[in-house]
């Protein structure tokens, strides 16, 4: 039985992995790996023997992939790294996101500049997925505040949704062959069509396994006071989609703010969904007054969840891929933030700690039991 | 022969040198020579495009290659080619 919780933590200064026995009472850290150097991607791999993956983006030297294949104690780089052809023109920037593929060798990794490639050797050699880095609409999107990116891959058998800041989301049914944008009822707050067919800022995506159909999304909110061409476009920010991501309805009435980065649902209930909504100013705990907010009933009301936080004077940003649950009976959250505190929402998000309180800037928090 | 010097960070994607010769009568044509021969150190100098990487310097002797010709800076036999990461960053 798989006993030990391994956390792994992408910051601007390189990979760290925590790992704590299943009461998740007290972690060890390790790392950092590849230090130095911004990760904003990392992947514990569970199909089989367990196997870390963290990118490794140098502005200096460029893009690497790391791996691990004892459980975060020593890193080394893959073969190589996703590369676009030589006669494509683009370059690659940043390693966003990585996902497991349908094989057990298989890795998705979507990169800035938006696009997709795939490997089938455990991350040893890639090739692009030309049905989204090739789309006919890829050389009119947009770089959002943190880069032009293809940052979430969520798989569904053949169903394959992607998110692009600022592109929207994309659905394949195809198993990535190709490609349609499915953006009805996503809001672009910062356009003056607030609902184009493509461009919009989506900053997270995520599903449930018991609810074929549903994803809750974390879309760019913020824009209540929007004075121009369309009026205010309020409660755009946080959505829900019971067609595959066809469709989308805000699920956002109750939340102090539908601006926010990560979105994240419950191991064991689809109806249960996280989000941690920031002012739209200045990205930054409302009132300086940390809090992840839940819903239990699938976005119909949202709950505060602050027990353990500072009140007041707390002012960090929690990025896209900052926060994630891990699947015990009785999750817990881990959330990671610019500050650089590692923090533990224990019972659900009911008791928030702090883990670690001094990391470097954290991008990215992914979290399994291995 | 010109001489090209590695820097302490990438001298692990070249067996550890920290120089070696290579045949070579430009910059150019030295990232070329790089590119076929130490493709893995090459990998970290440019990018796919072929462009050398914006936080790196190139140096011909004591001359910034941007002072001269750029990366059509010629090379004579006995120059020295030293890559200098920027010195940037926090």
């Amino acid at each position: 039985m798989a006993d030990r919780v391994i956390v792994t933590i992408g910051t601007r200064k390189g990979v760290f992995v925590a790992e704590g026995a299943r009461p998740r009472r007290r972690f060890e850290l390790r790392g950092p790996f590849g230090p130095g150097i911004p990760v904003y991607a990392t992947l514990i791999d569970t199909r089989g023997a367990p196997r870390i993956y963290a990118s490794s983006c140098s502005p200096f030297f460029g893009m690497k992939l790391l791996r691990s294949n004892n459980l975060g104690k020593s890193f080394t780089e893959t073969k190589s790294a996703p590369a676009f052809p030589k006669d494509d023109g683009r370059a690659l920037a940043n390693i966003w996101s990585l996902e497991a593929g349908k094989n057990r060798r298989e890795i998705l990794c979507g990169v800035e500049p938006a696009s997709l490639f795939r490997s089938r050797d455990n991350g040893n050699s890639w090739a692009m997925v030309p049905g989204i880095s090739n789309h006919e609409h890829a050389r009119k999107w947009e770089p959002g505040g943190g880069g032009l990116c293809l940052h979430t891959i969520v798989r569904d058998g053949q169903r394959w949704h992607l998110a692009i800041s600022t592109g929207g989301h994309y659905l394949s049914e195809d198993g990535g062959e190709t490609f349609q944008a499915a953006n009805t009822g996503v809001g672009a707050g910062f356009a003056p069509d607030p609902y184009p067919e493509f461009g919009q800022c989506v900053h997270k995506i995520a599903r449930h396994d018991d609810a074929p159909g549903r994803l809750y999304m974390q879309n760019h909110g913020g824009w209540t006071h929007w004075s121009g061409p369309g009026g205010p476009r309020p409660d755009i920010g946080v959505l829900r989609s019971d067609d595959y991501g066809r469709s989308w309805r805000s699920i956002a009435r109750g939340l102090p703010s539908d601006f926010g980065f990560p979105i994240v649902v419950h191991p064991q209930d689809a109806d249960t969904v996280y989000v941690v909504p920031l002012e739209p100013e200045t990205r930054t705990c409302p009132g300086g007054a940390p809090a992840v907010w839940r819903s239990e009933n699938g976005g119909g009301s949202w709950r505060r969840l602050a027990q353990g936080f500072p009140r007041k004077r707390s002012y960090f940003t929690v990025l896209r891929d900052a926060m994630d649950i891990d699947r015990a009976r009785t999750p817990a959250l881990y959330m990671g933030t610019t500050t650089g505190q590692l923090w533990i929402g224990r019972e659900g998000g009911e008791q928030w700690d702090c883990l670690f309180d001094s990391l470097p800037p954290i991008h990215n928090v992914k979290v399994a039991i291995a | 022969m010109v001489t090209v010097y590695v820097p302490s960070q990438l001298r692990k994607y070249c067996r550890g040198a920290t120089r070696f010769p290579i045949a070579a009568d430009t910059v150019q044509s030295a990232l070329g020579v790089l590119e076929r021969e130490h493709a893995a150190l090459y990998r970290n100098l440019c990018d796919e495009t072929g462009a050398l990487r914006g936080h790196l310097n190139v140096f011909v002797n004591a001359d910034h290659m941007r002072d001269l010709d750029g990366i059509d800076t010629t090379l004579a036999p006995g120059d020295e080619v030293t890559i200098v990461p920027a010195v940037s960053g926090g």
